[in-house]
């Protein structure tokens, strides 16, 4: 049971990152990110790479093996998605917008799926990394099942400090840039604002926490292979992000309990129907389907809209009697 | 407290131009919009910009705020060359504009509209937002007083905490002016900022725009209503088939038989200006 409780804390909170990420690239810069997925993956096996020791004695094939204890191996996957995100941000980002970036980030998360799970010897194909070692698992003594509950609680810290550091993002000038741009890139440019640059910026932070994200799925589950990464999967971001409610960073949280906890994760973890073993498996993604059809229509905002920012919080004097408006 | 108030004291100089376009050309799959444009917007003036439609009027405010590339030709902001530079390096140089089709930022308030506005904020920094918070408050608390002001000059106090989105036509175009105003410009682009808006605010908004005139703003505007020309333009640039067909005052225009042949039409005489 605790097993049970831990693994769907896990991934609460792991989902919780994954959509802040989405939510400062889609929902705060407008940016159509259909490759999210992908920037997750190279979170995942970067920090995997950086932790495994050289690949000589595994039997597995895989670059760097550095050998690196946790959370510097997390951060610096982290880092390797941000610099993908770089790559594909000065390529793409600087002359492209809206459905034809979306057309272009879809087409390379394919393109990035069949490389890694054909190229081998880059994070051994099909078979992915697998035997990453449990961060804190020997210098603490954690057995199996300790380790889940600890670990769990470990995401839940990460993923509350980068609330903090994204809730101050999302207050600051720079916020209000990005939903400027997503709003009317054409009417912030107006204004002096650099697109390309403060997208470019959105893009770095989200592929930051897409890295992390990732980065703390393969510490968790020890192994990390092309089917935890379908290209489809961005999609559940996605619906975490509309059924939370884009621009929302509580909203981010609602979204991941309900769609990747209960819609999801905790299916799995049902009594199978009799006669119908595996039956309820391949519910989830129809469920997620019905779930984001049913928000879009009846509730786009999401469960939690985007808040507004009154003059009161910037720290100044309302005044007694305001003029009339026209 | 008026628009100039609330823009602070700057130097009026006399009729150098703040603006020069040079043989400004564009054409859209070989239909010449501007067709060798070239006129200069005298500086600290209220300047009209008008035409027939179609005679490519918001291309070159589009081509001089950097919306759109132009195919040959020159534009200058003062001395320097601003040819084809991107929006947002122009808006730097004190250029602002306004939409014919108002572009407010829909999803923020009223007032955070404005405050998207002031050239160089401390919070769009990564590094400022995580180790300089104290700097970036200040700032936002400074900005945000002076938003309130303009807000209130503008007649938008009391929508300054709602959606931009949900304002009505008119407000939506004193937005887009105040918006443009908080980014202290030396230069204004004003693209029809008289369409669609009753009488009574039509009224305000050339009080608006010559208070700006007051405080050394260097205006341009695009407008149909003569009425509004008259009262409050210093000068008049007339654009038809993409050329510049003649440029003086408006007195001197009446009397000029092309502009009255391509603005007017053939059938109303000189007279219908009066």
């Amino acid at each position: 049971m605790v097993y049970y409780v831990f693994t769907l804390v896990f991934f609460l909170f792991d989902y919780f990152i994954l959509a802040m990420g989405l939510n400062i690239q889609y929902g705060e810069a407008g940016i159509l990110n259909f490759a999210y997925i992908g920037f997750v993956a190279i979170g995942a096996y970067f920090t995997g790479v950086f932790s495994l020791p050289n690949s000589l004695n595994t039997g597995q094939h895989y670059i760097l093996g550095l050998g690196l204890p946790f959370p510097i191996n997390l951060l610096l996957g982290g880092l390797a998605a941000m610099c993908f995100a770089l790559i594909v941000a000065l390529i793409a980002l600087r002359r492209l917008r809206t459905d034809y970036l979306a057309i272009v980030l879809i087409s390379l998360s394919l393109v990035l799926y069949d490389f890694c799970n054909n190229y081998v010897s880059l994070f051994n194909g099909a078979d992915g990394l697998y035997n990453v070692p449990e961060p804190f698992a020997k210098a603490l003594g954690l057995t199996v099942n300790s380790f889940i509950p600890f670990f769990a609680c470990v995401t839940a810290a990460v993923s509350l400090l980068m609330w903090f550091v994204m809730s101050r993002v999302m207050r600051s000038p720079m916020g209000r840039t990005f939903r400027a741009i997503r709003d009317d890139e054409v009417a912030a440019a107006a204004l002096g604002k650099n697109v390309f640059r403060m997208q470019l910026k959105a893009m770095l932070i989200g592929s930051f926490y897409a890295g992390i994200g990732g980065g703390l799925l393969i510490q968790f589950g020890g192994s990390f292979n092309p089917t935890a990464w379908l290209p489809g999967e961005t999609f559940v971001v996605f619906a975490v992000l509309i059924v939370g409610g884009a621009g929302n960073n509580i909203g981010m949280f609602v979204g991941a309990l309900f769609v990747e906890t209960l819609l999801i994760h905790l299916p799995a973890f049902l009594p199978e129907i009799p006669g119908h073993p595996g039956l309820i498996e391949y519910f989830d993604s129809a469920l997620v389907g019905i779930v984001l059809m049913a928000m879009l229509w009846f509730r786009p905002q999401g469960a939690v809209p985007e808040r507004l920012r009154r003059a009161t919080s910037f720290g100044v004097r309302e005044r007694l009697e305001p003029k009339s408006g026209q | 407290m008026n628009a100039a108030g609330v823009l602070g004291s700057t130097v009026q100089t006399a009729r150098a131009p703040a603006l020069r376009c040079e043989g400004i050309t564009k054409a859209f799959q070989g239909v010449h919009a501007v067709n060798g444009a070239a006129f200069d917007v005298p500086e600290g003036q209220i300047t009209a910009l008008i035409g027939p439609n179609g005679a490519g009027k918001t291309t070159v405010v589009n081509i001089l705020s950097g919306a759109m590339r132009c195919d040959d030709g020159r534009a200058f902001i003062g001395q320097t060359d601003v040819t084809n530079w991107p929006s947002y390096k122009i808006a730097r140089l004190g250029l602002m504009r306004t939409f014919q089709l108002s572009r407010e930022l829909g999803g923020l308030t009223v007032l955070e509209n404005l405050l998207v506005a002031p050239a160089h904020q401390a919070g769009e920094s990564f590094v400022n937002l995580l180790f300089r918070p104290a700097l970036i408050r200040n700032q936002e608390r400074e900005h945000a007083e002076r938003a309130l002001q303009v807000l209130e000059v503008y007649g938008l106090y009391p929508q300054r905490d709602i959606r931009a989105r949900e304002l009505s036509g008119g407000q939506k175009k004193l937005l887009e002016i105040a918006r443009a105003v908080m980014a202290s410009p030396k230069i204004l682009l004003l693209d029809e900022p008289m369409a669609g808006v009753n009488p009574a605010l039509i009224e305000r908004i050339g009080g608006y725009i010559l208070d700006l005139k007051q405080s050394g703003v260097t205006v341009l505007m695009i407008e149909h209503n003569l009425n509004v020309v008259e009262k409050i333009c210093d000068y008049v640039i007339v654009l038809a088939e993409g050329r510049t067909l003649a440029t003086g005052r408006l007195s001197e225009l009446r009397e000029n038989a092309d502009v009255v042949r391509a603005y007017l039409g053939e059938v109303i005489d000189a007279g219908a200006l009066r």
